[in-house]
């Protein structure tokens, strides 16, 4: 066990005959245009639709002004509605008019 | 220049929308980003090209919460594990991984990786190294997603355990575990190039 160990450079490690092949084939490298099309990617993505107000103004403020929005109208909307008030003299006060409208055109009739 | 600006002074920059700073951290990075993804993905070509692409812009985007705690390594290539493993899900929903080469759609060449020793091959040793490099890229692509990450960050990126641990979420006995199973796999995959090379 101890060899095996010694022989691979430890139980954590790939041991060296595996690293020297590994290192032989090293992973590819970036092309030489793509530090120049990201930057071009982020200029577009800057100008379009995407990037408008409501991507500048921020997930965080738009779903805080949603939320805003839902309490205010919980709220009234559980408010109990007014009842209309109508008061006696306002009553009495129609219906003399209706009264004196209907003399009047019983007037205008000849009746 | 007087001195190279670090990656953190960059990030500051960076936050208050500066480009040129920008520019000079993906040229920094991009050979371990572009390399790591491409490792992941089954090899270079426009996939592997644009995944690149779209962790820088979100390097871009997270650079108002970044917070120079750590090393900025370690941050970058969290955000690279995150991403390529978002994306490999996506892709393994799509359609299995083929092993064929990949080409370059503008060029037409291969993709497979230059022989690193940049000298002019024989035809013979170029042959030698094109079979070698496959048999790698398949034995690394044919192991997990986890147990191809930790190998790539210790082999190629030569990260601590303990850094590695921090990227991909695990604990240090677990991320050891995996590096245990994943030489296992590859000394079987690539057992005839290992007694080949005695």
């Amino acid at each position: 066990m101890a060899n095996k160990r010694t022989s691979e450079g430890g139980a954590d490690r790939l041991g060296p005959e595996l690293e020297g092949l590994l290192s032989r084939v090293p992973p590819p490298k970036a092309p030489a245009w793509f530090a120049a099309k990201t930057l071009a990617r982020l200029r577009e993505q800057k100008l379009s639709p995407k990037e408008t107000w409501s991507w500048r103004l921020g997930w965080r403020w738009m779903w805080a002004a949603g939320t805003a929005a839902l309490v205010v109208g919980w709220v009234l909307w559980d408010k109990p509605a007014q009842p209309a008030e109508i008061s006696d003299a306002m009553v009495f006060a129609a219906l003399d008019a209706l009264v004196e409208q209907d003399e009047e055109n019983r007037w205008w009739a000849g009746l | 220049m007087a001195g190279e600006v670090s990656d953190e002074e960059l990030m500051t920059r960076i936050r208050e929308g500066d480009e040129e700073a920008f520019r000079v951290l993906i040229e920094r990075h991009q050979d371990r980003v572009y390399g790591t993804v491409a490792r992941m993905m089954g090899g270079a070509g426009p996939e592997a090209e644009e995944v690149a692409q779209d962790i820088f812009l979100r390097v871009w985007r997270s650079a108002g919460t970044y917070r120079a705690e750590g090393k900025f390594t370690t941050w970058l290539m969290t955000v690279v594990r995150n991403l390529v493993f978002t994306r490999a899900g996506q892709r393994k929903r799509r359609k299995d991984i083929d092993g064929e080469d990949r080409v370059d759609e503008e060029t037409g060449e291969s993709l497979m990786e230059s022989h690193p020793d940049g000298s002019t091959p024989t035809p013979l040793a170029n042959l030698a190294y094109a079979d070698l490099a496959k048999a790698v890229e398949e034995a690394c692509r044919e192991l997990p997603e986890n147990q191809r990450m930790v190998v790539h960050l210790r082999q190629y990126e030569g990260m601590e355990f303990e850094e590695i641990a921090k990227i991909t979420g695990m604990s240090l006995t677990a991320v050891k575990a995996l590096m245990f199973r994943a030489r296992e796999s590859l000394k079987k995959k690539l057992s005839g190039y290992l007694t080949a090379s005695k």
